[in-house]
């Protein structure tokens, strides 16, 4: 279970990297295609990525596949860990990049279908990627669970309803970075800013409750296994802030002056802390030191 | 929060040709309780409390932050702030100055979160009415220039009779889950639709909840308790305090480690005593707390007692118990308990050596024994070093070291606001699912006989709602067809 798991792990890995090198092809493909024409003086609308009007591959289409295999090698290796270790994948930081990167491919996957932007891919996939590289580095051998971790309920719904919020978030930032990167007059092959405002507004309001339930159960979490249900630990004072400032975004959109670049910056500031939150146990301290980076 | 919610200009009294400062106006009470209540209301106000309060947590996550319970030590507190100066130099009185090394409980903090609060109160009392009117006594009839201007809308002339155009348009939006009012008569027909129009109401849910929250935080410090450092030796009986009246004895403790050393378990034998009788026994461990009415004992550590005999020159024995060797000597290399023995008014300290540490003084199978006048400080009136098992006289006592033992360690905590706390975090979780995953969806409609059948305008207010976009496109696409045919498309 545990090699099958690993196997997963890398097909996933490649099918992300392909996934990626397909968008990226294509979204370039796309604008010197766009450019020609221009050149030749024919007035085209803003193509999608993928959208290949000469016929031929649709790299994009390929690249959204890609991305659907890459989940489904995630998800098989995510289960097969589980199967190996006996408790949900989350319980240091090698199982839980691979769940927060499956987490930004999940939610890209929904938003993808929703708003057939590939765009968002472009910035998307490679905080998956990330991820994943970034798990490739940790020791993947299975420890035991420490006392504190020995709550396999809590510890598998608590961490699986953070992937789901931290995802969200990934794309709500992957949104909000293509709307600062756009400006107003827009560049071409990008989706319109009002689109990109509302893609990163339904991602919030997705993560947001997620993010909010997160902190309750750990809160119940907490009041179990450490006698209170808030101790100011760095981890959870983290995600305080993490809410706070997606708390604020919400506000934001809906007060003058605050909507558009100054509602995406929140958002760009929203997935700092939440990186903060999610790398913040490995420099921090606290309670939440479960890392399995530092196990002498 | 889905909705816009505007700042009032408040008009000012007079605006002369004079700057603001000696303008002589005079501000009413009335005006100052105008001007509060627009600043509570503003949704500004909130956005920057709600960052404000971002900033300090990312100060508390970045700052060491003081154990609980040490700024009110006059001792520990200046060495552990001594202990920070390698860290943070010349800052370290600046920042502790500012309260920034307890910053949940700076003034800064408690501030800004009464603020928050003020503001959360003034907008659900603000809000609440006009959702109320909106969910209950909605606005059914809209004139020509709402259809005019609504951001969704679409006209369709019919060659239909205006009751049929009603019920297929009714018909629509039963089929969307939609609810519909219809006010008007044959010849001009008003319809209002709407969908989850509770929604809403989850934003004043999730706002009051976390004031909920806040309540029973602040009940639980007023009326709770929390001891997380309590003691027990293996064998011994310690009272919990608090007016509980109840004492713990713990049976046994097992640490255990899985073969890499890491641990697997921890677990303490408990017995729990009211007023000297039996109440409750239980094994706990780390994530399985042992509950006995409103107070709960939370496994929390563990380390080496001593079991110590104490008897008054008659040989009457005025201490017999377990001593947890709970504190560590400031060099690191030794393990302190306290032995107080009211009775002489003397408090004696069993010193044994740190595990790993020798101490050609103190050897193993030996404590050593410091006795004080109880309330005074200075150097101890007698020391002695007693090996196990003998018996030794210091300071006219006699002291033995019967054996070596573990001791565990507790949290027992009392928490009357927890209860608050967990209503207000449902609530909280179910007002903002409402909110977001139930969003309140309203359009109306206008039919009016025309000559040879009837004017149709549909149109609804929409902001960032997709699906709903594109679900009123198709319920307008719907209508056409059914109204007149598919030529019309």
């Amino acid at each position: 279970m545990f090699k099958m798991s690993e196997y997963s792990f890398i097909a996933g890995v490649i099918s992300v990297g392909l996934a990626l090198g397909c968008y990226v092809i294509a979204f370039v493909a796309a604008r010197v295609m766009r450019q020609r024409t221009a050149l030749a003086g024919v007035g085209t609308g803003g193509g999608t990525i993928g959208v290949d009007r000469r016929g031929g591959v649709n790299l994009g289409a390929y690249g959204t596949l890609l991305v659907y295999l890459a989940l489904a090698f995630l998800t098989a290796s995510l289960v097969f860990r589980t199967i190996a270790t006996g408790h949900g994948p989350f319980a240091n930081m090698y199982e839980f990049s691979i769940a927060f990167a499956w987490g930004t491919l999940a939610m890209y996957a929904y938003f993808e279908r929703r708003y057939h932007e590939r765009a968002l891919g472009l910035v998307a996939l490679p905080i998956a990627l990330a991820l994943l590289l970034y798990a490739m580095t940790i020791p993947a051998t299975i420890d035991p669970l420490v006392p504190a971790l020995q709550n396999n309920l809590l510890l598998s719904v608590h961490v699986a309803v953070a992937v789901v919020a931290y995802g969200t978030f990934s794309v709500a930032f992957a949104a909000a970075i293509l709307y600062l990167v756009r400006g107003e007059d827009g560049r071409r092959g990008l989706p319109s800013r009002e689109l990109l405002d509302e893609i990163s507004y339904k991602a919030v309001v997705i993560g947001f409750p997620f993010l909010t339930l997160t902190i309750v159960l750990g809160a119940v979490w907490a009041e179990v296994a450490w006698g209170t249900y808030w101790s100011w630990d760095p981890k959870e004072t983290a995600s305080l802030v993490t809410w706070l400032i997606y708390g604020s975004y919400l506000h934001a959109r809906v007060v003058r002056g605050w909507r558009g670049e100054r509602a995406a910056s929140l958002l760009l500031l929203g997935f700092a802390a939440t990186l903060f939150t999610y790398f913040g146990n490995l420099f921090f301290g606290g309670l939440h030191s479960y890392s399995g980076l530092n196990n002498q | 929060m889905t909705q816009t919610v505007r700042t009032q200009a408040i008009p000012r009294a007079d605006r002369g040709p004079t700057d603001d400062l000696d303008a002589g106006r005079t501000v009413s009470p009335a005006d100052i309780r105008e001007r509060l209540w627009h600043f509570f209301i503003s949704m500004r106000t909130g956005l920057a409390l709600m960052l404000g309060l971002a900033v300090l947590g990312l100060i508390g996550t970045l700052l060491v932050q003081a154990p609980e319970g040490l700024k009110s030590d006059p001792q520990a507190y200046p060495a552990w702030l001594e202990s920070l100066r390698p860290r943070y130099g010349g800052w370290t009185g600046v920042l502790d100055a500012l309260g920034l090394f307890s910053i949940f409980s700076s003034i800064w903090f408690r501030g800004i979160v009464m603020l928050l609060t003020t503001s959360v109160l003034a907008c659900s009392v603000n809000r609440a009415p006009h959702l109320w009117k909106q969910a209950v006594h909605p606005r059914t009839n809209m004139s020509e220039t709402f259809f005019a201007h609504a951001p969704l809308s679409a006209s369709i002339a019919a060659p239909t009779h205006p009751d049929a155009a009603l019920a297929e348009i009714q018909a629509a939006f039963r089929a969307r889950h939609f609810r519909t009012i219809v006010k008007g008569d044959g010849d001009t027909i008003h319809l209002y639709a709407d969908r989850f129009r509770w929604g809403p109401f989850g934003t004043v849910i999730a706002h009051l909840s976390l004031i909920f929250i806040l309540a029973g935080a602040l009940i639980g410090t007023a009326w709770g308790f929390r001891n997380t450092g309590l003691a027990v030796p293996v064998g011994s009986r310690v009272d919990v305090g608090y007016g509980t009246g109840l004492s713990i004895e713990a049976k046994s403790f097992t640490d255990s480690y899985y073969p890499n050393g890491s641990p697997s378990d921890f677990t303490s034998d408990l017995v729990l005593y009211r007023d000297g009788a039996q109440i409750d026994a239980a094994t706990i461990r780390v994530n399985q707390p042992l509950r006995a009415g409103d107070v709960t004992v939370y496994q929390s550590f563990y380390g080496a007692a001593a079991a110590m005999k104490v008897a008054d020159p008659t040989g009457t024995v005025v201490f017999e118990r377990g001593v947890p060797l709970e504190w560590t000597s400031s060099d690191g290399k030794h393990r302190v308990g306290q032995i107080i023995l009211p009775d002489v008014g003397l408090t004696a300290y069993v010193i044994g050596a740190a595990s790993g540490e020798v101490d050609p003084q103190i050897k193993p199978g030996q404590m050593g024994i410091e006795v004080y006048t109880s309330g005074s400080e200075g150097s101890p009136i007698a020391t002695g070093v007693i090996s196990q098992g003998q018996p030794a006289k210091i300071a006219g006592l006699d002291f033995t070291f019967v054996r070596e033992r573990q001791f565990t360690g507790l949290i027992v905590a009392r928490d009357p606001g927890a209860v608050f706390v967990w209503i207000g975090a449902s609530l909280l979780v179910f007002g903002i699912s409402l909110v977001f995953f139930f969003p309140s969806r309203r359009a109306w409609a206008l039919i009016r006989r025309r000559p040879g059948g009837s004017s149709i305008q549909v149109g609804a207010v929409v902001r960032h709602d997709v699906s709903f976009e594109a679900d009123f496109k198709r319920l307008v696409d719907e209508l056409k067809l059914a109204l007149t045919g598919p030529s019309a498309i």
